[in-house]
């Protein structure tokens, strides 16, 4: 066991990010329900909960503190909005300049309703005879 | 002979021939020469040869290992095992660009056999050799995957051990390659079809290639979500990445166009708006690319940034400019003069395709949204997976309604009985749902149970009335069989409400949870009881793994590990996966003692029917090729007679 | 759509909106997607508090704990996130450090935080630099995460009134270094 154990960190050198000896401290659920709605900061487009970075390892670790305080997710939420600015939510926030995206599916869907209307009611209505001929005409070699 | 120099030749014929394959088939067409296209026609297979010997030479520079080129120099080591050479051309950039461009010319080589008129035909053979020239300029000139290094290292790092960690991943990337290839077919015969001015046949005619594309991006997704999955390590399928985002956009434009296609096909209808999805589905591979390689976006998959992205943007520019323009142009024949109702066929089919066109417009907005705020007030905003999911889920909802009673509307308009058959379907519907509600569920998992039995019902009657036709008929009920389309889809449409049931289920009800166990210590979570035993640590050549074991009550004993990598900073967790029909269980080990070993860190992730949705991918490429897989004789005739 | 004119301003449009994709992508790619503002700089808010054991080297200087604002309201602090395991960003920048502390030892503060890293290791990599700064430590990268610290190494300029006005990620250099100071210093 301890053979390994040192040649392990000849081997791995400086690269390997070590972490401290204490043993992290249990996570519950909510704390990952939390944590994937908060932006990894150092990562590539990864959430809290995903990441195994040192930076997410210890904001799963002060979810998990502040859970235990008695903390809101909101509040918690809020906490780290103060210091990483509203980039580090990953649900935009329904107001100012986010609330776009989320007004715009909704105007989108609206818009191809109108659209869809306006395409299934017959122009005017043709008359049968010429129907039936464009529907020859498909036939048609 | 250095595969370098063989490498070079390969790329450098291939760049030649595609170019003169493009002038002689725009000569063809401008002329009206057949002479021309003969000689367009017989360069496709030379460029396919040339493309194949640059890609042999780079398989022969990674099995010898030489490290005079930058490529293998970069993404391969002698540490590495057989299959990850193998592989290791689709590792990175370059090599990726090279497989496309090899992929498209054997497309090109297989699209050039049918027979059209001379004209569509010069005019398709330009636009495959136009998208060629493209690619192999690329690797001559930004790109090339056979630059060579002044001091070759003795070794190499190796690719990036998240590609090495899983066979999968040798897989997906050639997939979604096949896919994306593939929508160039149906692009490139409706870029002719606007030009020549004849909008009709095209899509019957590129069906096959549609379905194909649509079968390997399929295919080449739940591939992805599976590898996602087993070696992300953070137990889920789908984390709506800008990259991941950027391939699902083909794949919902080209199920969007594989739907407005039938109609055209059948009726004659929607001309413009096959026109315009099958230019935004070919158009959004593009896309993808860039996403991919520009580091214009932050993403997990984002590679190396590299001075690809303005060729891939440009050539995103042109694909959609030639399509979007040439349709503008056309706009005012290709209108529909046919009147619809909703409640038919083709009414069902077109909404159908709004949803998922829709649904890429939204995944569009939401990809891109950062982008745009940056850019016009500075700010940094992220748009993440709860925006997409919310969203996601009443498009996914629609589309699911639309999928059981598309194919019970008859075209045109509805007969009476077809009312009797809506209202059962809608019963179902109702009954399910509230069966789930009574269980227990939360009202979307409810309502996913709802439209999981409603799809079963609704293909569970149109199997029914199939046979029952046959029968009255005095015809053997498994001919039913032979209709190839109508049962290859049918068990696609099947396939989408398992995984749709799959995904409801397995976002809803994920338990998550950490704990830190010494030795001995036993803990109990979502019914598992597991009881920590001890690490030890091999020595794996090219990674140390540390293992934990673990005693559970049900699956024995089951190891997690941690692989670290002389190239990585952090371990990568390497999870094990219980897979159950009811739920998965997903075992990770975090961290451990390091001193001693006393102590082991681990993560259980609980998640229900994920079995399921690996189970509906496979049904989706199982009822693709169903469809695909060679038709009686008949077929093949109407397919190739000039309508 | 029933006039011509109708028709013309359509295809336009269509030209415009590949256009303005076009444009807008080409510029995001001359910006650098992993530069993150700071909360902290961009408001010039309070430099937040924290109280960190001190590295045993600088013990005897400067006591078993370092409280930040024991020290703010006077000289301007330059606040330096590291880490041994960040190579080759952190090994870069310490020599530069050094010896823009050495020059401003009068004037300015310089603290070092050792941000999840192992006691021996940094121990270490203070040795190898000859770093004479104060050098607390911080393991779990608690402070990090009030300073908005997205990845080591990163360096905070505090002026005189104890107000964070620069945040700088990566590796610094000499001039850049200089010119902050030139901002705080009176």
């Amino acid at each position: 066991m301890r053979v390994w154990a040192l040649l392990f960190f000849l081997v791995l050198g400086v690269w390997a990010q070590e972490k401290p000896a204490s043993p992290p401290p249990d996570l519950s659920p909510e704390v990952f329900a939390i944590a994937r709605e908060l932006r990894c900061p150092v990562c590539q487009g990864e959430s809290a909960a995903e990441s195994n970075s040192g930076v997410a390892t210890e904001m799963r670790r002060i979810i998990a503190e502040m859970l235990q305080q008695g903390k809101t997710r909101d509040e918690i939420k809020a906490f780290f909005v103060e210091r990483y600015g509203e980039w580090i939510l990953y649900e935009p926030p329904k107001q100012g300049i986010t609330l776009w995206v989320w007004l715009l599916p909704v105007l989108g869907l609206a818009l191809l309703g109108l659209g869809l209307f306006a395409y299934f009611r017959p122009k005017k209505p043709l008359p049968p005879e010429l129907l039936e001929e464009a529907e020859r005409r498909l036939k048609e070699p | 002979m250095t595969p370098a120099l063989l490498g070079n030749l390969g790329v450098s014929l291939a760049l030649a021939f595609s170019l003169l394959g493009l002038a002689l088939s725009l000569l063809a067409y401008s002329q009206g020469d057949g002479r021309f296209l003969k000689g367009a026609k017989a360069l496709v297979l030379p460029a396919f040869l040339a493309a194949l010997t640059a890609f042999l030479a780079l398989e022969w520079a990674l099995l010898t290992h030489d490290f005079s080129l930058a490529y293998v120099a970069r993404n391969h080591s002698t540490q590495d095992p057989l299959w990850v050479t193998l592989v290791t051309p689709w590792a990175a950039l370059e090599g990726s660009i090279l497989l496309w461009g090899l992929l498209q010319t054997l497309y090109t080589l297989l699209a050039s056999r049918k027979s059209v008129d001379p004209w569509r035909a010069s005019l398709v053979l330009a636009v495959l050799f136009g998208i060629q020239v493209f690619f192999f300029g690329v690797m001559a000139t930004i790109a090339s995957p056979f630059e060579t290094l002044p001091n070759p290292p003795a070794d190499g790092t190796g690719p990036n051990p998240l590609l090495q960690n899983h066979w999968m991943m040798a897989v997906h990337p050639v997939l979604m390659y096949l896919g994306f290839v593939g929508l160039s077919v149906p692009f490139a015969y409706a870029v002719a079809a606007m030009v020549v001015r004849r909008y009709q046949t095209w899509v019957g005619e590129t069906r096959w290639w549609t379905l194909i594309a649509w079968g390997f991006l399929t295919a080449g997704k739940v591939a992805g979500m599976w590898w996602s999955y087993e070696v992300l390590g953070w137990g889920g399928y789908w984390a709506w990445d800008p990259v991941e985002n950027a391939s699902f956009i083909p794949w919902l434009l080209s199920t969007a166009f594989l739907h407005t296609a039938i109609v055209q096909e059948t009726r004659g209808a929607f001309k413009a708006w096959n026109f315009a999805f099958v230019t935004l589905a070919f158009a959004a591979t593009v896309l993808g690319t860039f996403l991919t390689r520009s580091g214009v976006i932050q993403s997990v998959h984002a590679f190396a940034e590299g001075p690809v992205g303005p060729a891939f943007l440009g050539f995103f520019l042109l694909v959609t400019g030639l399509g979007l323009g040439l349709l503008s142009r056309v706009s005012r024949e290709v209108r529909d003069t046919v009147v619809f109702r909703l409640l038919s066929r083709e009414g069902a089919l077109l909404l159908g395709a709004f949803f998922f066109a829709g649904w890429a417009l939204v995944v569009v907005l939401g990809t891109f949204y950062p982008l745009l705020v940056e850019a016009f007030t500075g700010a940094k905003v992220s748009v993440g997976a709860p925006f997409f999911n919310q969203v996601s889920a009443p498009i996914g909802v629609g589309i699911l309604l639309l999928m059981g009673v598309g194919p019970i509307l008859p075209w045109r308009r509805p007969r009476a009985e077809v009312f009797r058959n809506l209202y059962m379907l809608l019963a179902v519907l109702l009954l399910g749902t509230l069966l789930g509600l009574l269980r227990g569920y939360t009202f979307g998992a409810s309502l996913a149970v709802g439209l999981f039995l409603y799809n079963t019902a609704a293909i569970f009657l149109l199997v029914r009335e199939g046979v029952l036709a046959r029968l009255r008929a005095g015809l053997s009920p498994w001919g039913f069989l032979e209709n190839r389309r109508r049962v290859g889809s049918l068990l696609v449409h099947f396939a989408v409400a398992l995984m749709g049931l799959g995904i409801a289920f397995s976002q809803t009800y994920r338990l998550e949870s950490e704990k830190t166990l010494y030795r001995g210590q036993a803990w109990e979570v979502g019914g598992v009881r597991m009881e920590f035993l001890g690490v030890r640590a091999l020595d794996e050549g090219r990674r140390f793994a540390v293992e934990a074991s673990l005693r559970t009550n049900r699956f024995g004993e089951v190891r997690p590990r941690l692989h670290f990598y002389p190239q990585m900073n952090s371990p990568l967790p390497a999870p094990k996966v219980v897979y159950t029909p009811g739920n998965d269980y997903y075992f990770l080990l975090m961290d451990f003692d390091r001193e001693k070993g006393e102590w082991a860190s681990l993560r259980l992730i609980v998640t229900p029917l994920v079995f399921w949705m690996w189970v509906a991918g496979g049904l989706m490429a199982l009822g693709t090729l169903y469809i695909l897989w060679p038709a009686p004789r008949r077929e093949e005739v109407r397919g190739v007679s000039p309508a | 759509m029933r006039f011509p004119a109708g028709n013309t301003l359509r295809s336009w449009l269509w030209l415009l909106v590949v256009l303005a994709l076009g444009g807008l992508f080409y510029w995001g790619m001359q910006r650098n997607p992993k530069e993150l503002p700071s909360v902290l700089a961009k408001e010039r808010r309070p430099a937040p508090d924290f109280t960190l054991p001190v590295l045993s080297p600088y013990q005897e200087e400067w006591g078993k704990t370092f409280k930040l604002s024991d020290h703010l309201g006077g000289k301007p602090i330059v606040l330096n996130f590291w880490a041994s395991w960040c190579y080759p960003a952190c090994y870069e920048e310490a020599p530069v450090l050094e010896a823009t502390w050495r020059r401003y030892r009068d004037r300015v503060l310089f603290l070092g935080i050792n941000t999840q890293d192992k006691e021996g290791d940094a121990l270490r990599f203070i040795e190898q630099f000859g770093l004479t700064f104060p050098q607390v430590f911080d393991p779990r990268g608690r402070v990090g995460v009030d300073y908005g610290m997205y990845g080591v190494p990163e360096t905070f300029v505090i002026d005189r009134e104890g107000r964070v006005v620069v945040r700088h990620a990566g590796t610094i250099d000499q001039a850049t270094l200089e010119r902050y100071l030139k901002e705080v210093l009176p």
